[in-house]
């Protein structure tokens, strides 16, 4: 694609996010939800526990508490200090509004385990290494791949063709975004969580999950959520859109610098968190899969 | 140019309607789908909404409520449609349908005109809220303390406890951080009371905001305790991040005092004071307040957060 054409293509994307007030999320997680709020007695921080699995929930909870009405403009940054100034009746109308695929795709399934790995490495990194504020850590792990929901759910056609494209060229799906649409997945997740009034310390990790070393502030929490991005892929878990795992950033892992017994205990930490992990997500698929 | 938006599976107005509207002044919006909408009245509320009766899943019912519920939304019209017939309107049941005014789509749109200007000049005569929180004001905090007071003693009564609510070291933290700031404080304050009395009293509850940093609310006394608490503990949560991190870390700010003296300030914090209000024991809320004003500087002179409940037996 010419210069010329990726340009267009990057702002008729551009135009097309200032449109944007929801994303759909994957069916299963929203039915479990939508269950709960019935319950007389539930409570915003049990909703709370579920909605931070979900990177599409996450993201629209933390738009709504940033929004100029609430009056908290990029300020917050973690679901628990959203649910507390949001409260349960807005939470409520949240979940029962809130949008689905109206056809799961594996890849829908695997971006979210892709996600929530993601959250679960920074977090245990985070603390590990003793930064403050692992919730939030936690949080920019969790919507980083922000921008793939955004071209899944609102450019299908572009989508499939990124596929197809990376498939038959045996590329990751950021070069064939490079290539289609002349503009990658975390800049159109920066776009949007900016728009949506997220705080500097969420838009700047989307944006600099592949090159955290170009971040112009929080380059700790970039080179952990880069890092996070990376492991995840490499053990496994979850399914980012291609079989490939970037490539590490020297100076990205120099900021996080792990010993090899640092390593070797996280490794250990994280193979029981996964585990946990595994039964949480195979227990949502399996019962959609049975309804379906 | 009052701003109107439209929750609706079908169309409400005609082409023709939408644009002589406009031309009238109403800025109306007509969300994509019903989520969409339902996402931008809450992050943008408009002057007036208009909602379909009997949305899919009764999603009418549910958004209706949800605005009731919520203090800061509590004032917003809502003007209910029929698109089948007029008749199903005229046998609602209102607490059902807590709106302001109705219309049939049919109905022509002189009668639709009159009737959201109607519910749009109705609003203006209750506007006691406060502007910057949008919680009820003096006039309506009286009016509930009054009501409380009141009640008849021979009747079994839960006994009620008026809590008393403002904001330690204030005016300096104003004076350090600027007033915007000093307004997010004060609305995270509002959020965090009516989020926390709204799940524990539900309906029983009351928040009102006297000016200022100073709040009323009003519980069941059983869940007075649990409020406090459950409140302090969120504020704590969140104070952190109105302050600057170099301060947050020294757990202290630099402001001047009342005497325009530079001064060190510990980290803001809450003072709330609990009047047990038994039906028959105080006949006037001068009283309320007057025994509140007593226990005020007890809890003031204590350090950070706290909370007292007045326990006295007469």
């Amino acid at each position: 694609m010419t210069d010329e054409l990726t340009e267009a293509k990057r702002h008729q994307i551009k135009e097309r996010l200032k449109n944007i007030q929801s994303l759909p999320t994957i069916p299963p997680i929203v039915a479990k939800l939508n269950k709960m709020v019935e319950d007389e007695d539930m409570t915003a921080t049990r909703l709370g526990v579920v909605i931070e699995r979900d990177q599409v929930l996450t993201s629209k909870l933390l738009k709504m508490v940033n929004s100029s009405f609430f009056g908290f403009p990029q300020r917050i940054s973690t679901v628990s200090n959203a649910l507390v100034l949001l409260g349960f009746n807005v939470i409520k109308t949240l979940i029962v509004t809130s949008s689905i695929f109206e056809v799961m795709q594996a890849s829908d399934v695997g971006l979210w385990e892709h996600s929530l790995g993601c959250a679960l490495i920074s977090s245990s990194i985070a603390r590990k290494k003793g930064i403050k504020n692992p919730e939030e850590i936690s949080t920019a792990g969790l919507i980083h791949d922000l921008g793939k929901v955004v071209v899944r759910a609102e450019l299908p056609e572009d989508f499939q063709q990124l596929i197809q494209y990376a498939e038959k060229n045996n590329v990751s799906i950021s070069e064939a975004e490079q290539k289609l649409l002349g503009i990658m997945h975390p800049e159109i997740g920066a776009w949007l969580a900016k728009q949506w009034n997220l705080p500097p310390r969420l838009v700047i990790p989307i944006r600099f999950h592949h090159n955290p070393e170009q971040a112009p502030e929080f380059k700790d929490v970039c080179a952990i959520i880069h890092f996070s991005n990376i492991l995840i892929r490499g053990l496994g878990f979850g399914y980012a859109g291609d079989p490939w795992v970037p490539p590490l950033e020297h100076s990205a892992w120099e900021k996080i610098k792990l010993g090899k017994n640092e390593m070797k205990e996280l490794l250990d930490e994280l193979e029981l968190k996964l585990l946990e992990l595994i039964d949480f997500t195979s227990d949502f698929t399996k019962n959609s899969k049975k309804e379906a | 140019m009052p701003k109107v938006n439209v929750i609706s599976s079908s169309s409400l107005f005609t082409e023709e309607e939408t644009a002589l509207l406009t031309a009238k002044g109403f800025e109306l919006m007509f969300g994509g789908d019903i989520s969409e909408s339902v996402n931008s009245f809450l992050s943008q509320p408009p002057d007036l909404l208009i909602i379909e009766k009997d949305l899919p899943a009764a999603m009418d019912k549910t958004i209706i409520h949800t605005i009731t519920k919520n203090l800061q939304l509590a004032l917003m019209p809502i003007v209910l449609v029929s698109v089948k017939d007029k008749e199903s309107l005229f046998c609602l049941d209102w607490n059902e349908y807590p709106v302001d005014e109705i219309f049939f789509a049919g109905a022509s749109l002189q009668e639709k005109i009159a009737r959201l200007d109607l519910a749009l000049k109705r609003v203006e005569k209750v506007a006691d809220n406060n502007p910057l929180t949008k919680l009820p004001g003096n006039t309506s905090i009286l009016r509930h303390i009054q009501a409380i007071l009141v009640r008849d003693q021979n009747e079994k009564q839960d006994t009620m406890v008026v809590g008393y609510v403002d904001i330690d070291n204030f005016k300096p933290y104003n004076d350090r951080y600027g007033f915007a700031r000093g307004d997010e404080v004060i609305r995270m304050v509002a959020r965090i009371f009516v989020n926390v009395v709204n799940e524990e009293a539900k309906l029983k509850g009351f928040v009102g905001h006297i000016g200022g940093d100073d709040f009323v609310f009003i519980s069941p006394a059983d869940k007075a305790d649990t409020i406090c608490q459950k409140v302090l503990a969120n504020f704590s949560a969140l104070i952190p991040l109105f302050i600057d991190e170099e301060e947050r870390e020294a757990g202290c700010f630099i402001s001047v005092d009342r005497r325009g003296n530079k001064q060190t300030f510990p980290i803001t914090s809450l003072s709330i004071i609990g009047v047990m209000c038994s039906p028959g024991r105080y006949q006037h809320y001068g009283e309320v307040s007057q025994v509140a004003a007593q226990m005020k500087k007890k809890v003031k002179s204590l350090p950070g957060n706290n909370y007292l409940i007045d326990r006295r037996k007469d």
